[in-house]
């Protein structure tokens, strides 16, 4: 027998306290409460330290050391220590994320023309009940709702708790929601879609006292979309006596403006970098 | 000659002075950890190069924050580079080793980081970092645990007005698919 072990009989013998070891185990799921047997007789001082807790109670040596529900509801690495009055024994867990429960979505842009390639893009968030990053993959669903038609759907598979997505926006101008939806969570989110620029822009002229009053047809955009009121359209006619561009915002889906004109004058029209027909008049000498 | 005096003192003076300010300089650049980042594979943004030196910066910036703020137990040094889930949860422990006479510290060895996910908003970027942290847990005088290793995290950072947050950061066991 060598003198290390005649030294530990020694002690064994004589009734000296070593710190118990702790057996955590590996991996917890989070706010899954659990037990862990202690050896040897005695007080002891137990201490468990996590990403959002750091606990110090006495135990009992030779009794099970209960570790709460709510004391590992946080996801990532644990120490569990056990202290006698001279030494420490210390292990470490880990604590994992439960099922899915939870979801935050960020949808971005809030305002987007209609028709537009990639113009709407999404991030989702996968997280358990105790908004734990969920890393084992799951699967998200975009819904996304229209007006008029029926609802769109993208399904992602989530990576290391994200799942997004980028889609073009819908030909029909209004209000569009987008569900993401992971098992029971669901978060909507409304973006608003608008219409995009004016589309074959036609204008028709008409004399009038002073000149020539020149006004659009109702101003759209390709999707079939009303130009929004307010939106600038630019008149430029073109006489004898040069260069007149003349801008008018949409009223009511119409823009109209009067031009002086001298004797015969091409007049076009413009929205944005859009242009729209030519046309010629002859004007008052 | 008085005046010749006077204004070799007020030279020698500032030169002192422009040393200790050098000095408190190089200090505080001294104990920021140090940070690697590589956005190679980052998607499906790209990162542009102002945005990675930021994350690289305030990642440090939050890293000696938390050590700082575990060791002396003070919560409120979370609230430069700290938010969210993050920022709550470390204040949570910290408030639980105050109560407790515990505290933490942090003997930092650096940060291998690799940024892999860029949102195409820019609103959220995540991080796996390879940190080799020597981590001391004490009652009072008395070491509670220590280890030294390599830890992985996986940290989801998110901008403010003229920073980047750490809006959370999680201790992994298994880090072998990253």
């Amino acid at each position: 027998m060598s003198v290390a072990h005649r030294v530990l009989s020694f002690l064994v013998l004589a009734g000296v306290a070593f710190a118990a070891e702790l057996h955590p185990p590996a991996q917890v799921t989070a706010g899954s409460g659990f037990s862990m047997p202690t050896s040897g007789s005695g007080d002891a001082t137990f201490y468990l330290i996590g990403p959002s807790v750091a606990i110090k109670k006495t135990v009992h040596l030779g009794q099970e050391v209960k570790v709460d529900a709510t004391e590992v509801e946080t996801a990532g690495k644990y120490v569990a220590s056990l202290c006698s009055s001279d030494n420490c024994s210390s292990s470490t867990f880990y604590v994992v994320a439960g099922a899915p429960d939870r979801l935050s979505f960020m949808l971005h842009p809030s305002r987007v023309p209609v028709s537009e390639p990639n113009a709407i893009n999404g991030t989702a968030f996968v997280f358990d009940k105790f908004y734990n990053l969920v890393l084992n993959p799951s699967t998200v669903n975009f819904q996304v709702v229209q007006r008029s038609g029926p609802p769109l759907n993208h399904t992602v598979k989530a990576a290391h708790g994200v799942a997004w997505m980028r889609m073009p926006s819908t030909p029909k101008e209004g209000p569009v929601k987008v569900i993401a939806t992971v098992q029971s969570a669901n978060e909507p989110r409304v973006i608003q879609q608008v219409a995009s620029d004016a589309c074959h822009l036609r204008i028709k002229a008409s004399r009038t006292a002073k000149g020539v009053l020149v006004e659009t047809d109702p101003v759209r955009d390709c999707s079939g979309n009303a130009v929004p009121d307010g939106t600038v359209v630019s008149f430029t006619s073109v006489d004898s006596n040069g260069k007149t561009t003349v801008d008018a915002p949409i009223k009511k889906g119409i823009a109209r403006a009067e031009l002086p004109v001298s004797g015969t004058a091409r007049i076009s029209v413009a929205s944005g970098v859009v242009m729209g027909n030519e046309i010629t008049v002859g004007g008052r000498s | 000659m008085k005046h010749r005096r006077l204004l070799l003192s007020a030279a020698l003076i500032f030169a002192v002075l422009c040393a200790v300010a050098g000095r408190i300089r190089v200090l505080a650049a001294e104990g920021l950890p140090d940070v690697r980042l590589n956005a190679d594979s980052i998607a499906p943004r790209s990162i542009e190069e102002l945005t990675g030196r930021n994350v690289t910066r305030d990642y440090a910036y939050a890293w000696r924050d938390l050590a700082l703020a575990l060791n002396r137990n003070q919560k409120g040094m979370l609230n430069d580079y700290f938010t969210g889930f993050a920022k709550d949860d470390f204040a949570n422990r910290i408030a639980d080793q105050a109560r407790s006479g515990l505290r933490t510290q942090y003997v930092d060895h650096g940060h291998k980081v690799k940024a892999f996910f860029y949102s195409i908003d820019g609103s959220a970027m995540q991080l796996i970092d390879q940190a080799q942290v020597e981590v001391r847990i004490l009652d009072g005088d008395k070491v509670v645990h220590q280890e030294n290793g390599t830890q992985t995290y996986l940290v989801l950072m998110t901008p403010g007005a003229d920073r980047w947050f750490v809006r959370s950061i999680q201790a992994l066991n298994n880090a072998s698919d990253f």
